[in-house]
């Protein structure tokens, strides 16, 4: 069984006058990685922005249609945006820890949400590490600076950081487009386990990655989702001549 | 623009490849069940000899799919073209085995007077000489309908054998004498309607290539 996790409905948003999402229906899976792909341009990491209201920060962006989390509107005036935030997190392509400690950087988030307890603190730092699949590399240097690690463990350590908060659903934007083939390969494998806890969306360019990593697929292009299903469909026989073109490299 | 033009290259040099294999192996079929009907040891040898030639070509091809496979990453109906040509070889590989056994029968009858002049079994052998030749055109041309035809010809190539089965089974009864060549007979026109079948399979898979949907050819 199967629960929608997110439902978008009818989404539509505007960079001012330019449409780059149109009128987008999908329901995201709860324990489920569902892939976005697509050519650059096609809207997908805006899509995956308005998921945790990123593209608020943007000047001039406007967003109507629904979506739901839980079935509940994110969109509303009352919506707590740090609060969605916390609940939606979110990876980016070039891992981004903060100049400070591994421990300082995972416990940051527990400690702007007002936890204190030392003891407690050690308990989510060590719990968040684990399942980031990075305790076994860092519990000897815990307290140096988290810029000292490689690529690869930097992106980890930003998903450690995004645990701490325990969030419900990760947002992945090309979360290993700066790694190396063995730290993606890691980040993959990751994905899989923290599939079983969380709901993950992830945009990537690497179609393989797609194939690997996600059940479901979206496949979108100009603003438009094309399709959407399961991945060994979507990559064996999709229904849209556009996605078998796309995938199978013969765009355009 | 175009793209992908050294991937499109060697998709259509694979199948270029499986229509030589394919080539060989309706020539074995011809060849063996002619030297059937001409007592021919000659002819019956050189299909024998020639199946390696047909062993190496299912390799060859084996290992041009695998390369595909590894370094092209295909996806969609790339990856069930290529897949489909993998079973296929199968197939053909197999027919040319069917092909040996009548030619090995061939050779184990020859010097005896035939108990039945060869009717039935030459017109299964150019039916199912027909199939592969057209299972295979179905793959290269990706044409549904073609695939869909290779049905009718089995079921012409399944009666035919169940009509010389039948014929030679009352030769059996009056003469137990004939049982001796009449099951090795049986055992040509059994391969010829497997041959027929395994086109069935080809003509399968194309669908399937095609459309993405399983049908069934041979029932």
């Amino acid at each position: 069984m199967t629960s929608t996790k997110i439902s978008v409905q009818s989404l539509n948003l505007y960079y001012k006058d330019f449409q780059a999402l149109k009128n987008v229906n999908l329901e995201v899976e709860e324990n489920q990685v569902t892939a976005l792909i697509g050519p650059s341009g096609c809207g997908k990491s805006t899509f995956l922005r308005t998921l945790n209201r990123m593209n608020d920060l943007i000047e001039g962006v406007r967003v109507d249609g629904v979506i739901l989390l839980d079935g509940r509107d994110i969109y509303r005036p009352d919506v707590d945006v740090v609060n969605l935030r916390k609940k939606v997190g979110m990876v980016f392509q070039r891992p981004n820890p903060f100049p400070m400690s591994v421990y300082d950087n995972v416990a940051y988030g527990p400690r702007i949400h007002g936890e204190k307890n030392k003891r407690k603190l050690d308990e989510i730092v060590e719990k968040s590490l684990r399942a980031a699949v990075l305790w076994d590399e860092v519990q000897d240097r815990l307290y140096k600076s988290a810029l000292g690690l490689s690529g690869g463990q930097q992106q980890r350590v930003c998903i450690a950081r995004l645990l701490a908060v325990e969030p419900e659903v990760l947002l992945m934007d090309e979360p290993t487009s700066a790694l190396d083939p063995l730290a993606t390969l890691r980040i993959e494998e990751l994905i899989q386990v923290l599939r079983n806890d969380y709901t993950i969306v992830i945009v990537t360019h690497n179609m393989q990655q797609a194939a690997r990593v996600s059940g479901v697929t979206a496949f979108f292009l100009n603003g438009d989702l094309i399709e959407y299903g399961n991945t060994d469909v979507i990559f064996t026989r999709p229904a849209d001549q556009r996605t078998e073109d796309y995938i199978t490299g013969r765009f355009g | 623009m175009k793209t992908r033009t050294t991937f499109d290259q060697t998709l259509s040099e694979l199948k270029q490849e499986i229509l030589r294999m394919g080539f060989h192996v309706e020539e074995a079929i011809y060849r063996a069940v002619e030297s059937m009907a001409k007592q021919d040891v000659n002819m019956a040898q050189s299909v024998i000899d020639g199946d390696v030639l047909i062993d190496n070509l299912e390799l060859e091809i084996e290992d041009l799919c695998m390369k595909l496979i590894a370094t092209q990453q295909p996806m969609a109906k790339d990856l069930r073209r290529i897949a489909v040509g993998l079973k296929i070889i199968t197939d053909l590989e197999r027919m040319a085995d069917y092909s040996c056994g009548i030619a090995k029968i061939t050779k184990r009858l020859v010097g005896q007077p035939l108990i039945k002049p060869l009717i039935d079994i030459p017109r299964m052998a150019q039916l199912a000489q027909k199939m592969v030749k057209e299972s295979l055109d179905a793959y290269v041309r990706e044409d549904v309908g073609l695939a869909a035809n290779l049905a009718t010809d089995d079921k012409q190539v399944d009666s035919l054998h169940s009509q010389v089965f039948r014929e030679l089974l009352v030769l059996m009864m009056e003469n137990p004498k004939t049982i001796n060549q009449a099951t090795s007979l049986l055992f040509a026109s059994r391969y010829l309607e497997r041959i027929a079948d395994h086109a069935t399979n080809i003509g399968e898979r194309v669908i399937y290539l095609v459309t993405g949907k399983r049908e069934v050819l041979n029932d």
